[in-house]
C-alpha cells in the first residue's frame, strides 16, 4: 500500500450493479467500462460489498464473469461479515485464484435479506457476533501471505471506542487503514495517523455533490445548501494529508474523472 | 423428488395504498419484491433437490410482471418457473388462489412436495399453503422449522407452535409451509441471475389447467372484504437515559423489567 501512496495511485470506488436492476447487462457493461478506465489510468479499482445494506452483485464474480483483467496492485475488494460461510470461502478462493491482493475487511451494513457470518464459521466461539476483527483473523489464519488486508476507521464515532476497535483490528493483522469520508482536516484522523505511523492510511474523499448521502456517512446533518466543491476539497485533502493515499468515493466518471488526473501530481 | 415451490410478488413497501372501492392494494407504480417468507421456501426446495435429486419448479399467480419473482427463484437454484396469469384470476381470495395453484400442480403432474412460505407479507393470512393441501386432499404441515428426514414415500418435519414443536411424519405427496428458522436463504449469484434472465417462463391461463370459471376470481372467492384501514399510528415515546455507563445500564434494565421485556 505504501507503493500506492508513493506513486500517487488513487483508490477509485466502483459500485457493482444492484441485485434489483432490471437492466443488468447494461449495468455490467458500464461497470466494465469504469473498471477498465481505472486500470488504464494505473489507479486501483475498489469494489464495494453490498454498501449501505443494498443488495448488489459481488466484485469477484463480476470480474470472473466478464473476464476482466486483474493487476494485483490495481484491485481492492471490500469484504464484509454478511455472507454465508460457503460464500465467504468462494469469494476468498476466487480472489486468490484471480490474483486479487487487497481486501478491505469491514463489519458492513446488513439487511433482512443478507445472511450473517456466525462465530463458528470463522472459528471465533468466544464472541457473540462476528465483526471485521474476527473475519480478519480468520483470513490471516487460513490464507497466510495471500492477501494484504485493510480495515476501516470512523472518525465520527466516539474516539475512545473507535481507537479501541482499531487497536483490535491492528492486533488481528490489519496492514492498512481506510477512513470514512472527510471533507477537511480532521483532528481524530490526525491522532490516528500519529498513533500508527508505520501503517499506511488512505483517507476517503467525498466526490459526490449529494450532501445528504455524506450526512448519512458521517452521522451528522450537513445542510444541502452548503457550498461544496469536490475537486477543491480533494486538493485540500492532498495538502492536509501529503503522506496518505486517497480513496475517491462516488466519483463521477463522466464529470470528474478527467479532472483528477493532474490533481495529485500538481500538489 | 419433484418439488413445487409457490412464490408471490408483494409490494416492497410498508406504506401500501389501498383502493377505497375494491379494498385491494394498489399495485401500480409500486416496487415489488419476492415475498420474504418465500425465499426460505425456495432455499429449502433447492436444498432438498440437491440432497435427493429431482427438480424444483417455482410457481406463481399474478400479473405478467410477477415473472420477475420466478426469475429470482431460478437465480438461486430453481430449475424452471411457471406463471399463472389471466384477468379471470383477478380478485381471487385465498381459497380461489389455492384452487388455481392446486390445479396447476395437478397439471404439472408427479409432484411429491409443495413448499410455500408461511404467509405473504401483504395479506398475512397464511391460508394459501393449507388451502392447496385441502384442494389436493394431501397431507400438510404448516410453520415447518426443519425437515428432519425424507425418502421417496415420506417426509418428517418439525412443525413449530407456541409451546415448542411437533415432529410430524407425512406420506408424500404433501404440502408444507415454512418459517424463517428453517434455513438461511442464499443471495442470487451473478451467474444465476444471468441464467434466469434467459429462462423462458410459460404463462398458463385457466383453460390450460382446467380451472372452472365459477371457482376463480371474484366468483370463486367466498371472502368479502368489508372494510380495510391502516393500523392506528403507534404513539411511541423516546426516553433518553443519561449518566455513567453503569448508571445507564442499570436504568435500562429497570425500564425493560418494568415493561416485562426482561
Amino acid at each position: 500500500m505504501r507503493y500506492h501512496i508513493e506513486n500517487k495511485i488513487y483508490h477509485v470506488e466502483i459500485l457493482p450493479p444492484k441485485q434489483s436492476t432490471e437492466k443488468l447487462e447494461a449495468d455490467l457493461e458500464l461497470f466494465a467500462e469504469k473498471y477498465n478506465r481505472v486500470m488504464e489510468s494505473g489507479y486501483c479499482a475498489c469494489i464495494t460489498d453490498n454498501a449501505m445494506g443494498l443488495l448488489a452483485f459481488q466484485g469477484h464474480e463480476i470480474i470472473n464473469e466478464l473476464n476482466l483483467k486483474v493487476n494485483p496492485e490495481q484491485v481492492m475488494i471490500h469484504l464484509n461479515t454478511f455472507h454465508t460461510k460457503s460464500n465467504l470461502c468462494e469469494i476468498l478462493d476466487t480472489c486468490m485464484a484471480k490474483g486479487i491482493k487487497y481486501l478491505l475487511i469491514i463489519s458492513g451494513d446488513g439487511s433482512d435479506r443478507l445472511p450473517k457470518l456466525q462465530p463458528a464459521d470463522v472459528e471465533a466461539e468466544d464472541v457473540q457476533s462476528v465483526t471485521s476483527v474476527e473475519l480478519l483473523r480468520y483470513i490471516k489464519r487460513h490464507y497466510p501471505d495471500t492477501f494484504t488486508l485493510g480495515v476501516a476507521f470512523n472518525p465520527y464515532e466516539p474516539p475512545e471506542h473507535e481507537f479501541e476497535k482499531l487497536k483490535r483490528k491492528i492486533d488481528a493483522g490489519a496492514e492498512f487503514i481506510v477512513t470514512q469520508p472527510i471533507i477537511e482536516k480532521n483532528a481524530i484522523v490526525d491522532e490516528m495517523i500519529q498513533k500508527y505511523p508505520d501503517i499506511p492510511v488512505i483517507v476517503e474523499a467525498w466526490m459526490s455533490k449529494k450532501l445528504y448521502l455524506l450526512s448519512d456517512a458521517v452521522g451528522y446533518p450537513i445542510p444541502e445548501d452548503t457550498e461544496f466543491d469536490p475537486i477543491k476539497t480533494l486538493m485540500q485533502i492532498h495538502r492536509d494529508y501529503p503522506n496518505c493515499g486517497v480513496y475517491l468515493s462516488l466519483l463521477g466518471f463522466k464529470t470528474q474523472y478527467h479532472l483528477i488526473g493532474e490533481t495529485w501530481r500538481n500538489i | 423428488m419433484k418439488i413445487v415451490v409457490c412464490v408471490k410478488q408483494v409490494p416492497a413497501t410498508n406504506d401500501a395504498k389501498i383502493d377505497p372501492e375494491t379494498k385491494r392494494i394498489v399495485r401500480e407504480g409500486m416496487q415489488a419484491i419476492l415475498n420474504p417468507f418465500d425465499t426460505y421456501a425456495v432455499e429449502e426446495a433447492v436444498q432438498l433437490r440437491d440432497k435427493f435429486g429431482g427438480e424444483v419448479i417455482a410457481l406463481s399467480m399474478g400479473p405478467e410482471k410477477a415473472a420477475l419473482v420466478l426469475r429470482e427463484a431460478i437465480s438461486v437454484g430453481a430449475d424452471r418457473g411457471l406463471l399463472l396469469s389471466d384477468r379471470a384470476f383477478g380478485g381471487s381470495d385465498t381459497w380461489a388462489t389455492s384452487y388455481v395453484l392446486s390445479k396447476a400442480i395437478e397439471k404439472i403432474g408427479g409432484v411429491d412436495l409443495v413448499i410455500c412460505g408461511k404467509q405473504a407479507i401483504d395479506g398475512d393470512t397464511a391460508q394459501v399453503g393449507p388451502g392447496i393441501a385441502a384442494h389436493l386432499d394431501w397431507m400438510q404441515a404448516a410453520c415447518v422449522m426443519e425437515v428432519c428426514d425424507a425418502d421417496k414415500d415420506t417426509i418428517t418435519v418439525k412443525r413449530m407452535h407456541e409451546d415448542g414443536y411437533d415432529i410430524c411424519e407425512m406420506s408424500l405427496p404433501a404440502v408444507v409451509t415454512v418459517v424463517k428458522d428453517i434455513n438461511t436463504p442464499r443471495v442470487p449469484t451473478l451467474k444465476g441471475r444471468l441464467a434466469s434472465d434467459k429462462s423462458e417462463i410459460p404463462i398458463w391461463k385457466p383453460e390450460d389447467i382446467g380451472a372452472q370459471s365459477s371457482k376463480i376470481g371474484l366468483d370463486g372467492s367466498p371472502t368479502r372484504v368489508v372494510k380495510t384501514a391502516p393500523p392506528p399510528i403507534r404513539n411511541s415515546v423516546t426516553k433518553k437515559i443519561t449518566g455513567t455507563s453503569a448508571e445507564c445500564v442499570k436504568e435500562l434494565i429497570a425500564e425493560l423489567r418494568l415493561r416485562s421485556i426482561l
